[in-house]
Parts: C-alpha cells; sequence; structure tokens
C-alpha cells in the first residue's frame, strides 16, 4: 500500500502583477514528494524553482491550486498558520544563507525556537547540539561575518532544523559556494535526508550534484513542470 | 515569543544603534523633563499657597464687613465688592458691641476687629511710611502672625510693637535678630484743634493746610516675623509690617481714617471698623456663623469659599504647564516613528529571515512595539532625572536672587511620587503609541520581498 505523499501539490500557479504587467512564475505545477525522500528541483534561472520553494514554505501564497504538507492544506491557511507552518514543519536554507549578522551563530541558530517560545535553558542546549551535529560548536560565539560561506550555511541547516521540521526546504543552498564547499553542504543535505528520514526539497541549477544526490528530480521550465523522475 | 524575549530584541536592537537610540530618547527626555518640570512647578506652587493658608489658619477664618446681607463676591476690596456692598448703607455698624455680639456667636473662637492707621514708622533715622496694624496679644501669638525672632508682646496692653523681618531690613538692620530691643519711632498723624479753628477752609479743596499734627511714640521691638514670600501668613496680616497691641494704641492719636471708603461709612453715620477678623473653631461652623452674622447685617467673606476657585485656578494653571510641556512631547513622538520607519528599511532583510524562520507578524509588531516603548521607557526615566536635576538647579538660582532679597528659601517645585510614575506611564504610552504605526509596517513585510532584498 503506498502511503500518501508528505508535501503535495495540484495545478499550482502564481501569477506577479508588476505594473501593467503580468508575469506567470508558477502554472499548473503538480508534484507529490514522499516522506524520507530526496527532491532536487532543477531548471534554468527565471524557471520558477524559487517560487515553487516560497510556496513550499508557506513564504508566499498561490495564485491558484493547492498544497498539502503532511495533510495540511497550505494553500489556504492564513498568516499566523503560515507562520506556524514556517516555524514547525517546514525549515528552509537559502543561497545567501540569510543570517542575522549580528547575531552569533548560536543566537542564529535559536532564532525559530525563540518564535516558537521555547525557554532560553532549553534552547541554547538544543541549538548547541545542532551546531555540534553541523561540525561548527566551536565556531559557536562567531559572528556570521567571521564565519566561511561554508560555515554559514551548515549554520543554515541547523537553524532550519531547530524545531524538528517535517521537511527541509533549500533554495541554491551552494550558489555561492565554491564546487568543494557545495559538495559538503549537499552531502550534509543527504546525510540528514538518509540517516534521519528527513525529507529534502533542494532548488539547485547544478544539475550533476542533483542527480548524485536525489531521489528524484523535478526540472521546471518557464514555470512548468517538464519532467520528472529519479536520480541517479 | 516570550515576553521577555520581545523586550531583548528590543534592548539588543537599541543597543546595536546606540547613537540613534540616544538621539531618540534625548527628544523623549526633553519632552518629559520639560513635563516634569512645569508641573513640579505648579504643584510647589500649589503646596505653598495650600500650606501657607492652612499654617495660618485661614480656612477656619472669616472677615466680616460691614455693609447689606448681600453674598460677599470675591475680594473684599476688590471694585465689583465695593459696588455690590455700598457703605453701610444697612445701617449696621461694626463697632465694639457688633464685634463682641460677633465673638458671643456659637462657634466663634475670637472676633478681633481690623484696625489700623498710617503712620510715618522709623529706626535709627531710617523712616517709612506703613499702615500699623492694631492686634490683639493672642492674634498676634497665633500662627497667623510668625514671629521668628524674639516674641510677640504678651497681653493687649504691653508696650512694644512686632515688625516684619524685611521692614527691619529696608530700615537697616541686616540680621533680623538684631532688631529685637531696638527702639521703633512711630509718628502719628491727627488733627490739630488748634489749626482747626483757623482753618481756611478754601485751602482744603487743593490739599493744602489740613489741619493735621505729627506726634510720635517709641515702642522697643519685641519680635521680628518670618518673610513671607507665598503671604503664609496670609492675605491681610501677612502683608503688614508693624503690628501694635490695642493696649498702646489707644494712647496714640491718630486720624479716624485710613481710606476714601471710611469717609463715606462715617458720613453714612457710623464709621465703626472697616472689617472684624473671626476665627471659628471648625469648618462646620462656617456656615451657621455665616448666616448669623449676615442677619445681624454684615457682610461676610470666607477663604473656604473661595478654596474651590483656587483649586480650579491651579488646575487650569497646571493645564496650561503640562500643554506647553506636550509640546516637546508630540515632537519627541514624531522622532520615535521616524527612528522606527528608518529601522524597518534597515531591518528589511532581517525581518524577511525572521519570518523566514518562523515569526508571525504578531512577533514581528512585538518586537517592534516594545522597541518603540524601550525608547520611551529610557527617555521616561531620564526626563525624570532631567526634570527633577533642573527644577533643582531653577530653585536654587531663583533662591539665591531672592535670598539677597531677604527672601526665605522656599522650594518652588514639589515631586510627589505619582509625578514621576505618571511621567514614566506617559511617556510609554506616548512611545507606544508612537510604535503602533511602525510595528503594523513592519508586521506587513512581505518576506519574499525582504529576502530579496540588499
Amino acid at each position: 500500500m503506498n502511503a500518501p505523499p508528505l508535501l503535495q501539490t495540484r495545478s499550482l500557479s502564481k501569477t506577479y502583477v508588476i505594473g501593467d504587467v503580468r508575469v506567470e512564475a508558477l502554472a499548473d505545477v503538480t508534484v507529490a514528494v514522499g516522506e524520507g525522500r530526496f527532491v532536487a528541483v532543477i531548471g534554468a534561472s527565471g524557471s520558477g524553482k524559487s517560487t515553487l520553494l516560497n510556496l513550499l514554505g508557506g513564504l508566499d501564497t498561490p495564485t491558484a491550486g493547492t498544497i498539502e504538507v503532511g495533510g495540511a492544506l497550505i494553500s489556504a491557511m492564513d498568516r499566523e498558520a503560515l507562520a506556524r507552518h514556517r516555524r514547525h514543519v517546514a525549515g528552509m536554507i537559502f543561497q545567501s544563507f540569510n543570517l542575522i549578522p549580528a547575531r552569533t551563530a548560536l543566537e542564529n541558530v535559536e532564532l525559530p525556537l525563540i518564535f516558537a517560545g521555547v525557554e532560553r535553558a532549553e534552547r541554547r542546549r538544543r541549538a548547541t547540539e545542532l551546531l555540534d551535529r553541523v561540525g561548527l560548536a566551536a565556531r559557536a560565539a562567531h559572528r556570521p561575518s567571521e564565519l566561511s560561506g561554508g560555515e554559514q550555511q551548515r549554520v543554515a541547516v541547523a537553524r532550519a532544523l531547530a524545531n524538528g521540521p517535517r521537511i527541509l526546504l533549500a533554495d541554491e543552498p551552494t550558489g555561492n559556494l565554491d564546487s568543494r564547499t557545495s559538495r559538503e553542504i549537499v552531502g550534509l543535505l543527504a546525510g540528514l535526508n538518509r540517516d534521519r528520514g528527513l525529507t529534502v526539497v533542494m532548488v539547485t541549477h547544478e544539475e550533476g550534484l542533483a542527480r548524485e544526490h536525489a531521489d528524484e528530480v523535478v526540472r521546471l521550465r518557464d514555470g512548468r513542470v517538464v519532467a520528472a523522475g529519479g536520480g541517479e | 515569543m516570550r515576553f521577555g524575549d520581545a523586550v531583548g530584541f528590543a534592548f539588543t536592537s537599541l543597543r546595536k544603534r546606540r547613537l540613534r537610540t540616544f538621539l531618540t530618547a534625548a527628544g523623549v527626555t526633553i519632552g518629559i523633563g520639560a513635563l516634569v518640570c512645569m508641573i513640579s512647578f505648579g504643584k510647589g506652587m500649589q503646596k505653598n499657597v495650600t500650606k501657607a493658608f492652612k499654617s495660618a489658619d485661614l480656612f477656619n477664618s472669616l472677615m466680616v464687613m460691614p455693609g447689606g446681607r448681600s453674598e460677599a463676591v470675591g475680594d473684599p476690596d476688590g471694585p465689583r465688592a465695593r459696588r455690590a456692598v455700598p457703605a453701610g448703607r444697612t445701617g449696621a455698624v461694626l463697632d465694639d458691641a457688633a464685634v463682641a455680639a460677633i465673638a458671643r456667636t456659637p462657634g466663634v473662637v475670637s472676633a478681633y476687629p481690623e484696625v489700623n492707621f498710617p503712620a510715618l514708622v522709623g529706626l535709627e533715622g531710617e523712616e517709612e511710611f506703613r499702615l500699623v496694624q492694631v492686634v490683639p496679644a493672642a492674634v498676634a501669638a497665633s500662627p497667623a502672625v510668625r514671629v521668628g525672632w524674639g516674641r510677640a508682646y504678651a497681653t493687649d496692653d504691653e508696650a512694644g510693637v512686632i515688625v516684619s523681618g524685611p521692614f527691619a531690613r529696608r530700615l537697616g538692620v541686616k540680621d533680623p535678630a538684631a532688631a529685637v530691643g531696638k527702639t521703633l519711632r512711630i509718628t502719628s498723624v491727627s488733627f490739630d484743634l488748634g489749626k482747626l479753628a483757623s482753618l481756611d477752609l478754601s485751602k482744603l479743596f487743593t490739599g493744602g493746610g489740613l489741619p493735621v499734627a505729627q506726634e510720635s511714640y517709641d515702642f522697643p521691638i519685641l519680635g521680628v516675623t518670618e518673610m513671607t514670600a507665598f503671604g503664609e501668613n496670609g492675605p491681610g496680616l501677612g502683608q503688614n509690617d508693624v503690628f501694635l497691641p490695642p493696649g498702646p494704641a489707644r494712647g496714640i492719636k491718630r486720624l479716624p481714617i485710613t481710606s476714601v471708603w471710611d469717609v463715606f461709612r462715617m458720613s453714612e453715620g457710623g464709621l465703626g471698623y472697616s472689617a472684624v477678623s473671626v476665627k471659628l473653631g471648625s469648618l462646620r461652623d462656617l456656615e451657621a456663623v455665616k448666616s448669623k452674622v449676615r442677619e445681624m447685617g454684615f457682610s461676610t467673606f470666607a477663604l473656604a469659599d473661595q478654596f474651590d476657585e483656587i483649586t480650579k485656578a491651579f488646575f487650569f494653571m497646571d493645564m496650561i504647564l503640562a500643554a506647553v510641556g506636550m509640546i516637546a512631547i508630540v515632537v519627541a513622538a514624531l522622532g520615535i516613528v521616524n527612528t522606527m520607519v528608518m529601522s524597518i528599511l534597515e531591518r528589511f532583510r532581517e525581518i524577511g529571515v525572521m519570518k523566514a524562520v518562523g515569526a508571525g507578524d504578531k512577533d514581528i509588531r512585538r518586537i517592534f512595539f516594545f522597541e518603540s516603548g524601550a525608547i520611551g521607557l529610557l527617555g521616561g526615566a531620564a526626563g525624570c532625572a532631567l526634570g527633577w536635576a533642573t527644577s533643582l538647579l531653577i530653585n536654587r538660582i531663583v533662591n539665591l536672587y531672592l535670598a539677597r532679597q531677604g527672601m526665605p528659601y522656599i522650594d518652588y517645585f514639589a515631586f510627589p511620587a505619582w509625578l514621576f510614575l505618571g511621567a514614566m506611564g506617559f511617556s510609554l504610552l506616548v512611545s507606544l503609541a508612537a510604535g503602533i504605526y511602525p510595528a503594523r509596517r513592519a508586521a506587513r513585510v512581505d518576506p519574499v520581498v525582504a529576502l530579496r532584498h540588499d
């Protein structure tokens, strides 16, 4: 018996109106991601990869279609429910790391725990443990500007895992990294997927990395799914 | 998000932008400082005046004046009072019998006539014209006449005077204590019967050739009163410089009139006293005594009746002072709005990040709201300190200046605890109100747009 997918989109569309111009970023996207899978979304710049990830992460709302994550209809949620989704269900990492410069690595990892209302001692403990897991225990007191690109992305991964999400959404996580570091980061994500059964959806334009680690690859072109299938 | 974390966020952010926080809070500080200063001045005035009235027992006092049964209106010396209560029209004369009758009225502790006469008062060669106030020994010993140096005269017949501290200074005695024991010369003016016989009436109309004579009397100064900057002896006695007991006063030849007002009363048939001071046992007896006295055909004036008006006047004074302070607060509030809006623009991406990791609109709103409140609290606390320090400084400068003129030290400002608590609360309230718009704007930030922002 097939288990229902953790993540399911149906006829998902997103249209931006900029002035008089309508830009169709996504059109009729239907994808399903099973629990514990590693899915890569690839496509050229402007193909709608990031838009899809923002919609899955609850950062944005679709113009049409539905998104279901773990049985919850994300596309029908109000702003506060979407915030809860981002806080507890979907962890996100970005190309530009998006760490808060004034806060240390530890404090950045603590951030989602603060919004989840976790008390100080407990969040310190959990953040320290997460930094340790991504191999940065020794860099906990450093600010992002004192860390390398790879280290910053590791902090971002630790932060994304803070509230124990069911799905990790990675938007071009290697875009600002050299190839060796890129491999390390994708390896880290793959390890989380493999060892902890964490569902990962990674947007990338590096097809090689995608095929190497992903269970499935979804290819987007001009906002539409042109191909979906297994990786290597 | 926990309350403590939101507060922590606010202070972390303010610490990060120290100069701007300082400048914005400085606006609030000045506003609250001005407000505290203004209101503490208003409260100081009120406290001093109320204290003065209470210490002189003025609320338990009643002035009885010749005149009709009509209600006394305001200041008995005011033009309205004079028009409303024409001299002696009812025929009741405020003479010794009337004073005795008033004194017998239930609830009255004492009644004594207001007697004064103009005289040239001299001390060791220095002379000035003054109204000499004839006051019984019992009143001279009461808080109404605050003898600071020496003593009050013991009996109504003791030959001695009390002078005011400032008057002693005017007559060249720098240390009031040194004036005690010196001899005061009172030179009164009276009708000269000899001149009266050969009076050239035509000269009277041009003010010349008055049939008057001067006569001097010497009295030892028994006591010197303290300076009364706020009329601490109350209106009336507090403004007098020379007090004389009734016994020696009877021996002084003097004109029976002190003003044109007396001339009118005299021509109407009976001069009597211009006023009688009545001391009541309790404020509760006021109405009963007033109606009794009016039945006798006199008019009354009680300060207690005016107290509501005085309170109202102070309330309006407070309001005006607060309104001036408010201008600075409004400017400070605009400063907070400006700073917070700037802060949103600067932290646009940070807001996006916070939203991406799970912050809700409510969390963001709270962070900015608390930040604005923290500016208000810091500014408010500093404003209270500034207002307090400025008030003390002004108080010191004013007192230094007035001390040179012989005035005693007075606290012109009062700082009730509610003033500081109220100022802090108000500062917090204003800054929170100023934070509403920026907080809502921050909460509405679209995370997708914010994360793309450089």
